[in-house]
């Protein structure tokens, strides 16, 4: 699903090097940690991959796809195939969760009825994974912190992408939201999303352990399938 | 999605967001309404100088004082086939001694002592009055024409004065235009700054430039009507009052009179709005986005 092959970034008014020769691939399916300190490389590594930022060196490609071939206009087509979350989970405060949720559906133009359902069904599809639906009425304001997280999961995932990315997703989040945030997660997993989650939350991945990509000052130190935290 | 649904979204983001940004969008609109109220003011008073220099140009003769013995009616239907000469017309000597006489009564006097001193003459109008001077040197070329005049001086100053005016006047209109742009453009820019984390979001989602563009560019449209409405409110009672009253006090001067001169400046009014409008939004939506990214 994800390939970086010799992929370095430096970003070019610091001259910082925020990422060196990285080589990794992450199939189909899979769900991945992405730890590492503080500007160790984990928000760069995202930024590729929704192309906001292009490699200096190197190649990344997605489900097969060079992201070079992503230019312009077209760098939409490419995050449509993706969920993001980010730690301020960006929701719009004057829409309600559903809205929030449908929001997703409205501005990537989303046919109102397809073989997935009609955007009532997916929405409420979306709400329910993330065990949100009795609140769909309310408004991010009326939610907690962790709710408002899930929410943004939903949003994420409403469009049934192949690959969600999740950077800092419980940042913000006491310990207890933060696992249920990262239940949440897994259910998307499990429905056969390929889960990236970037984070520096040692009791989570300590808890719950999957395959995990460790980066120390832009490099990748580590690639352990047991998981674990270890910098 | 059918166009239709996506326009009316675009409209109702549109409105929303000039609801948000209330004091923005209302200090455009004043500044919109005011230049296109100063540039209604500006074409109107262009297209009565317009009307009354075409007067003036209709006026400007030609005139060829044929030798004597030439075939007049000859050279009359040459010069009526000649490039720039709207109408031409035969004076025999006593028709020409006939208007001077009605002109310059003493004339007359004159004519009794030594015969009338007036030749057959070509009155030539031309169809402009930059055609003056090669109609005039195609007539002194003509075989049996003893000789040319024209009002140069008139001519010439009169041209310069026409090219000056069209200058200024052009140069006026682009300036007033270029104002009602950058005043778009700064509207449109707050209310994008404005919904910067809605847009953030969206563009994060997959939404296409167009879609995250649609509302600008309806509310630069909007922003463009709205102030030629206004414009032409303010602008279209008053030009007819002052044209009515100047009709009044100079009839001669070939102004403007009734409502379809009016209603189509208007509308002239609306279309510029219109096009400034949505050149504001879509270039400051666009930049907007460029930085964004």
């Amino acid at each position: 699903m994800i390939h970086f092959d010799q992929v370095s970034l430096q970003y070019p008014s610091t001259r910082t090097l925020a990422l060196s020769r990285v080589t990794t691939e992450v199939a189909r399916g899979e769900f991945v940690y992405l730890i590492g300190h503080s500007g160790a490389g984990k928000s760069s590594f995202m930024s590729l991959l929704l192309k906001r930022a292009l490699p200096t060196e190197g190649e990344v490609r997605v489900a097969g796809e060079p992201l070079n071939r992503y230019r312009g206009g077209r760098v939409s087509v490419l995050r449509r195939r993706m969920g993001i979350i980010f730690q301020e989970n960006m929701l719009l405060p004057q829409l309600t969760a559903y809205q929030n949720v449908a929001f997703a559906l409205r501005v990537t133009e989303a046919p109102r009825v397809s073989s997935l359902g009609t955007w009532n069904e997916r929405v409420g599809t979306a709400l329910r994974l993330v065990g949100l639906e009795h609140k769909r009425a309310a408004l991010p304001r009326q939610l907690s912190q962790g709710e408002q997280q899930r929410v943004a999961i939903a949003r994420a995932v409403v469009g049934a992408p192949a690959l969600l990315l999740a950077d800092e997703p419980t940042g913000n989040l006491d310990p207890e939201n933060s696992r249920d945030v990262l239940r949440v997660l897994e259910r998307v997993n499990e429905s056969g999303t390929t889960v990236l989650v970037a984070t520096h939350a040692r009791e989570l991945v300590e808890s719950r352990r999957h395959r995990t990509l460790t980066l120390r000052r832009g490099e990748l130190v580590r690639d352990d399938a047991e998981g674990g935290y270890e910098l | 999605m059918s166009l239709l649904h996506a326009l009316s979204e675009h409209l109702q983001s549109a409105l929303a967001s000039m609801r948000a940004n209330l004091t923005a969008v209302l200090s455009t609109l004043t500044t919109i309404t005011l230049t296109l109220l100063v540039l209604g003011a500006v074409l109107l008073a262009g297209q009565n100088l317009n009307r009354t220099l075409a007067g003036l140009e209709r006026q400007v003769e030609v005139a060829a004082f044929l030798e004597p013995g030439a075939d007049g009616p000859a050279l009359l239907k040459h010069a009526e086939g000649m490039a720039g000469v709207a109408q031409a017309e035969l004076l025999s000597p006593e028709q020409v001694l006939a208007e001077m006489t009605r002109d310059y009564p003493y004339t007359a006097e004159a004519a009794q002592l030594a015969g009338n001193p007036f030749p057959a003459t070509l009155r030539l109008r031309v169809t402009s009055v930059d055609q003056t001077r090669v109609v005039a040197a195609a007539a002194g070329m003509l075989r049996g024409v003893e000789s040319v005049e024209f009002g140069a001086g008139y001519v010439d100053q009169a041209l310069g004065t026409l090219r000056t005016l069209r200058a200024a006047g052009g140069l006026l209109i682009g300036l007033l235009l270029g104002g009602t742009l950058f005043s778009i453009l700064n509207a449109v820019q707050v209310s994008m700054y404005a919904r910067r984390g809605e847009i953030n979001v969206m563009r994060l989602l997959g939404a296409r430039r167009s879609f995250v563009q649609g509302p600008h560019l309806i509310e630069g449209l909007l922003l463009g009507l709205g102030g030629a409405a206004l414009a032409g409110i303010i602008l279209l009672p008053v030009a007819g009052l002052l044209s009515a009253r100047a009709a009044e006090l100079v009839p001669a001067l070939p102004l403007l009179q009734g409502t379809g001169p009016l209603l189509t400046l208007w509308l002239q009014l609306a279309a510029l709005g219109a096009g400034v409008g949505l050149l504001g939004g879509w270039l400051a939506s666009g930049r907007y986005l460029r930085e964004l990214e």
